[in-house]
């Protein structure tokens, strides 16, 4: 295993880490939400660009969007069903009630797209780029662009304009906000949307990289929490450094030690933080 | 329990439910069935006292489950001990465990203790799945048929009376943990965390307390599971039940003895008899735990309540 190909493999998985994690960063931090059907909502966002790309022949730069828009309803759909318990605060219900929404999409799935494992290959994916012994693919380079862009675009949208204020304002004090005359709920409806939105554009995305199975959902969201946490909850930058610092982790633990067992040491990561750092845990609400 | 009718009561009932197979034809699919819901009932009561009591939600109850199914699953098939050493040594594995669990996640509430809750769950799956020791992908087969006391269970049939006194015991277990000075502090934890401290409770204390009575009961489960399956793999870990253990305990109201057996019967009455098929049997399961958390959190007993309540007081008008 050649080590500058680690570092590269390591820093393109790091970007995808990120990218993935965003619409939970956001949610969470900025909004002090939780979604566990996250991964679901992952999946969902690979099969839908691997739907239209397979079946209707559409090119990809189309099938980007169309999978956002399905992201965007799922989103806004799961948020409408549980308004009530956001409103009230009640974390728990709102954990249990996305995981039963991830448990209904990943049956969805299976129906509607069979429950084989697929592979979704796009123009990008399938042109190689080899410098010296260097390995790396056009799809890539877009994962890293995309991903810089994306975090750049965000920080710049939560810290100074005026969305980001009230959106951070909601999470601050939800009670306090609404008699300020924000309309919570539809911040609160407008962030779910933009969670489904990042999350289909994150699988768009780095889904080409691996086959894609219905079942995958479940694992992915463990990446989503560990970055997430590792970041400082809410945190954009920290989550993209985390994103990173977790790819490279990931890249080298697999080439060099067990890559079957590259999601528990993932995980054993983020309990040695939890021990040291328990404080990094703190919520803070409206935190960038 | 404690009401001497309650008590009369609860016995009766029970009983019944141990005729219940027999009276419904007694054929091997309806034991199959009865067996399988007192196994689900049990693994869900271990988190119920967590849910209902504690009021944290544990993720990591599909590992205590997978715990004793593949302690069983050693302890019977490659070491050949006999059911009883494999409780025993279930109950002490399941220990073990959630002292792990509990020590890292002590100090985690609400949404963090759940997600890490979580991650142990994700991370025992991919650790059944690759783990020779514990037969990677393909499992352990051939565990024998349950057999203890000269008493053979062959089929599902001759399993029912085994699973029906576990299930009475985990009933009177939780029922007792709820009127010990345990299952109050827990409580008071839970409604008040503030008197609790002038009390002078110890949260994180009663919380390891509470998690090393709800491990075991739910490791039972999956000791029984194991006899009746007779092949243990990673689909223990599975989705689903976790799915149905949330959704049992949540489905009639908290905090009601009765509540999670009900739960599991409905979910597996719907799945055994009323399936539409897997996928389909799935959106429906995550469907009601959705729409019972979202539109009646006091679950159907609430519902149910409501409507005798507004019934009474139109009745009562209508006289008057």
């Amino acid at each position: 295993m050649n080590f500058a190909q680690q570092l590269i493999n390591g820093l393109v998985l790091g970007h995808a880490y990120a990218l993935i994690a965003i619409g939970w960063t956001v949610l969470l931090g900025v909004a002090r939400l939780v979604n566990f059907g996250h991964g679901q909502m992952y999946m969902l966002g690979a099969f839908v660009t691997w739907f239209v790309m397979a079946k209707t022949g559409l090119p990809y730069l189309v099938a980007i969007p169309l999978s956002m828009t399905v992201g965007v309803a799922v989103g806004y759909l799961m948020q409408r069903t549980m308004l009530q318990l956001t409103i009230k605060q009640d974390l728990v219900s709102v954990m249990i009630v996305t995981l039963g929404f991830g448990h209904v999409l990943e049956g969805a799935a299976a129906l509607f797209f069979g429950s084989t494992g697929q592979i979704l290959d796009t123009p990008l994916s399938l042109s190689n780029i080899y410098i010296a012994d260097i390995w790396i693919t056009w799809q890539d380079i877009a994962i890293i662009l995309v991903t810089v862009v994306f975090f750049a675009g965000l920080k710049y949208v939560i810290e100074k304009t005026e969305l980001g204020r009230l959106i951070r304002m909601v999470a601050e004090d939800p009670k306090l906000a609404a008699l300020a005359g924000i309309d919570i709920q539809k911040i609160y409806l407008g962030v779910f949307a933009f969670e489904g939105a990042a999350v289909a554009l994150a699988a768009s995305l780095v889904a080409p990289r691996t086959p894609i199975l219905t079942s995958m959902g479940f694992n992915e969201v463990i990446i989503t929490f560990v970055v997430v946490v590792l970041g400082g909850i809410g945190s954009v930058a920290g989550s993209y450094m985390a994103g990173i610092g977790l790819g490279l982790f990931t890249a080298f633990f697999g080439a060099y030690v067990s890559a079957a067992y590259s999601t528990a040491a993932m995980f054993i990561v983020l309990i040695i933080v939890l021990v040291i750092r328990p404080g990094g845990l703190a919520t803070r609400p409206g935190g960038h | 329990m404690h009401h001497p009718l309650q008590s009369v009561a609860w016995w009766a009932a029970l009983l019944c439910l141990l005729a219940a197979p027999w009276a419904l034809g007694g054929s091997g699919a309806v034991y199959s069935a009865f067996v399988l819901i007192a196994i689900l009932a049990i693994m869900s009561y271990g988190l119920d006292i967590i849910v209902s009591d504690l009021g944290e939600v544990s993720l990591a109850h599909p590992v205590f489950f997978a715990t004793g199914a593949y302690t069983t699953a050693l302890a019977s098939a490659r070491w050949g001990l006999d059911p009883a050493s494999a409780l025993i040594l279930t109950i002490v594995a399941s220990l073990a465990v959630a002292l792990l669990i509990g020590l890292v996640t002590l100090r985690l509430r609400e949404f963090v203790f759940s997600l890490v809750t979580y991650a142990v769950t994700v991370v025992g799956m991919t650790l059944a799945a690759n783990w020779s020791f514990l037969g990677g992908s393909d499992g352990i087969a051939g565990i024998p048929v349950f057999q203890l006391f000269g008493y053979a269970a062959r089929t599902d049939r001759a399993l029912w009376p085994v699973a029906w006194l576990f299930l009475v015991l985990t009933i009177y277990l939780v029922s007792s943990f709820r009127r010990s000075r345990l299952g109050l502090e827990a409580m008071t934890i839970h409604l008040n965390p503030k008197l609790a401290t002038m009390s002078g409770i110890d949260p994180q204390r009663i919380r390891m307390l509470v998690f090393m009575v709800s491990a075991p009961i739910t490791a039972t489960a999956g000791w029984l599971y194991a006899y009746q399956r007779a092949y243990i793999s990673a689909d223990v870990l599975d989705m689903y039940f976790l799915i149905l253990m949330l959704t049992a305990v949540v489905l009639i109201g908290r905090r009601m003895l009765a509540a999670p057996l009900i739960g599991v019967s409905l979910i597996l009455l719907q799945e055994k008899f009323l399936s539409l098929g897997g996928y389909y049997d799935r959106i429906i399961l995550g469907g009601v735990l959705i729409a019972v958390l979202s539109f009646l959190p006091r679950g159907l007993s609430g519902v149910a309540i409501d409507t005798y309540r507004l019934l009474a007081r139109r009745r009562s008008a209508a006289n008057s």
